[in-house]
């Protein structure tokens, strides 16, 4: 099977290279086209623009940072609207809000192509171990042809019905997640600030009702104060920020998501944006004194 | 920036003292643990997930041990959601069991059962070896120790008390206090897990205190709970304890938030608890309560009341502490508001968790995390 990938960040790499190692042909394309190298030492080809590769491949994924990303894919020039027809596929794996995925459904679909928007839970290990879960949803005869790619790269999809029902149900996930990694900062600063031990806590909550795998692997990392990017802060940030604004629209109350999303921005502007989401836990880490 | 978010309706503990801040080290109330003190778990479980890597070792849990191991009199005090099934696996186990309650009704499915029973925690003491309380609050806790016809009353050197209920570290210092005054032994024991965990003898322990007591008891926790750490000084069993349920109930919360927004956008609650349970922040707690909470049936594993309890314990230190409004007003209150809001399933109870950081120069108010209380006009929250 063909495909063409547009976009090879932290996921779309891992994501690209798990088809690659499986069979399928590849086309890639990143605006930044070195992060083609590796995906070329593997046997993919390179598309010089996003139209390039959707003319060239009957089903193209994307995998972009956010909405902004994912619509100047779309709707610049060369962009993906100026490849697609009647016949291809465009199936939009980054995770954006549901007016984005909309409007990009609707341009394509206005060209004869049929959409899919299928966001992703997981991050970088899941990706590259091809465990992701899939939260699809658009053209329904698009994700069934689909499903052999996702197979790859996933451990499960779901196909949750019209477009923006995957996004939504994406930044609910997240949202979720967020507040849940906030909790667990506040509980490990408690504990130490308690006399307690960080790594008994960790312990304890392993053993117990709420222990995740979240927790477990970014515990001893946060404690360690290693950041190493598989989930960007800001891209934790803008989820929360997306998912508030969904409540917003609904009349839904979410101050602890909304108080989570202020630690995300306190630590943004700690210059953390860039580090792995878990670095909110420099937030409410040990206050420094100033020099006195 | 400052987010303070003040509740519209309870007390809120504005008498709540700002610990002075005298030295920048951790609180006296709680001392660091010396190292070796740390970490002494037995875990024996089976199931989700996976150990850290604690060198931790593993030991053979014996199902057929033998009455004589354990000591030999045994009292509990306090038979309910948690109590009961506690005492009910001693029971089971062939120990030699006292039990007395407040409601003495609650003791006869123990009686029953081959229990002995005394009118008085202070006779209860008196008569047994070892007595275990699982109460249901901090008064509670310090009124059967300390109050009339209390356990001190009834205990004297040789003796220990293990209180297992869910306290403050103030409280469980003050009980303490009062218990080796006696010349006894005290060990706090709060235990992580509810209404099934105790039912199926899967409890985890979070002791502190006398560690000779700790040793002699053990072979009884191996009876309640699948594991037990011996944490040091009295008040980091209760410390540990409130964090866990601080941790989980905040958890909780945001769930819940996660099932509503699901459900006003048109997305089914029930697939969100299964997308969860694919993914890196599935829990045991999620997958156990979501379709309940989905269908709003609450059984009470672990009362809305008790969790709020937890809220209402300050844990001192010198850089964050929280105040929490009380609860049962509020409960109240909203009780009767919710008469009307029948099709909302999940309601704000209360909203706060105040964090505060200190610093010897600028006092600063910072909440990272507000944490809000859903439930329902039926008033039970499961944990």
């Amino acid at each position: 099977m063909e495909v063409g990938f547009l976009g090879l960040g932290i996921m779309g790499k891992a994501m690209s290279m798990n088809l690659l190692k499986h069979g399928f042909k590849v086309t890639v394309w990143n605006r930044t086209l070195s992060k083609c190298d590796e995906l070329v030492e593997h046997g993919a080809t390179v598309g010089e623009t996003p139209a390039a590769v959707v003319k060239k491949c009957k089903y193209t994924i994307a995998m972009l940072s956010d909405p902004a990303a994912a619509l100047a894919v779309v709707f610049e020039k060369d962009g993906v609207l100026d490849g697609i027809c009647s016949g291809k596929g465009y199936i939009d794996m980054s995770t954006v809000d549901d007016e984005t995925s909309t409007k990009i459904s609707e341009a394509i679909t206005a060209k004869g192509g049929s959409f899919l928007e299928a966001p992703v839970s997981g991050s970088k290990k899941p990706a590259e171990d091809g465990q992701l879960v899939i939260l699809a949803a658009g053209e329904k005869a698009l994700y069934e042809e689909a499903i052999p790619a996702f197979d790859i790269m996933g451990k499960k999809s779901f196909f949750l019905g019209p477009v923006g029902n995957g996004a939504k149900m994406k930044l609910v996930v997240n949202m979720v997640m967020g507040s849940m990694m906030n909790a667990f900062s506040e509980g490990l600063e408690l504990a130490d600030k308690s006399g307690l031990d960080p790594q008994t806590l960790l312990a304890v909550l392993d053993l117990g009702a709420i222990s995740n795998p979240m927790f477990r692997l970014k515990g001893p990392t946060m404690i360690q104060g290693n950041y190493s990017p598989a989930f960007p802060l800001k891209h934790q940030q803008k989820d929360m920020r997306l998912a508030l604004a969904l409540g917003d629209e609904n009349a839904v109350p979410m101050p602890v998501a909304a108080a989570a999303n202020e630690a995300f921005k306190k630590a943004r502007s700690m210059g953390l944006g860039d580090k792995d989401f878990s670095a909110v836990y420099e937030t409410v880490r040990q206050f420094k004194p100033s020099s006195s | 920036m400052t987010l303070v978010c003040r509740p519209t309706y309870g007390k809120l503990l504005s008498s709540a003292p700002m610990l002075a801040i005298t030295s920048p080290s951790p609180s006296a109330l709680c001392p660091p643990l010396p190292s070796r003190l740390r970490l002494k778990a037995r875990p024996f479980r089976f199931g989700t997930g996976g150990l850290l890597a604690l060198s931790v070792p593993f030991r053979a849990f014996s199902v057929s041990a033998s009455a004589s191991e354990f000591p030999e009199r045994i009292g509990f005090l306090g038979m309910g959601i948690m109590g009961t099934p506690m005492t009910h696996n001693l029971i089971k186990a062939g120990c030699n069991i006292t039990v007395w309650n407040r409601t003495k009704s609650k003791c006869d499915p123990l009686i029953s059962l081959g229990a002995k029973y005394k009118a008085s925690p202070e006779e209860v003491a008196a008569s047994c070896d070892i007595t275990f309380a699982m109460l249901s609050d901090p008064e509670s806790a310090v009124e059967v120790a300390c109050g009339t016809h209390g356990v001190v009353n009834g205990l004297s050197p040789g003796k220990g008390y293990v209180d297992v209920s869910t306290v403050d570290g103030a409280t469980s210092k003050l009980i303490s206090e009062h218990i080796k005054a006696t010349g006894a032994l005290f060990l706090e024991a709060p235990v992580s897990g509810s209404k099934k965990p105790a039912e199926d003898g899967q409890l985890i322990f979070l002791t502190a205190g006398d560690k000779a007591l700790y040793e002699t008891v053990s072979p009884l926790l191996d009876i309640m709970g699948k594991s037990r750490f011996y944490l040091g000084d009295v008040g980091n069993g209760a410390a540990m304890k409130l964090v866990v349920n601080m941790i989980m109930g905040s958890m909780m919360a945001s769930f819940s938030e996660g099932l509503l927004l699901s459900k006003k956008v048109g997305l089914d609650p029930n697939v969100l608890v299964e997308v969860v349970s694919q993914g890196a922040i599935s829990t045991p707690m999620y997958k156990l309560k979501g379709p309940s909470m989905v269908q709003s049936r609450y059984p009470t594993a672990f009362p809305l009341k008790h969790q709020q309890k937890v809220r209402n314990s300050k844990v001192y230190h010198p850089f964050l502490f929280s105040w929490s409004v009380r609860k049962f007003d509020l409960l109240a209150q909203l009780e009767n508001d919710l008469q009307i809001i029948d099709e909302l399933h999940l309601l704000f109870l209360l909203a706060c968790l105040y964090s505060t950081r200190l610093c010897q120069t600028l006092p600063r108010l910072t909440n990272s995390f507000t944490s809000v209380w859903l439930g329902t006009h039926i008033e039970v929250y499961t944990l």
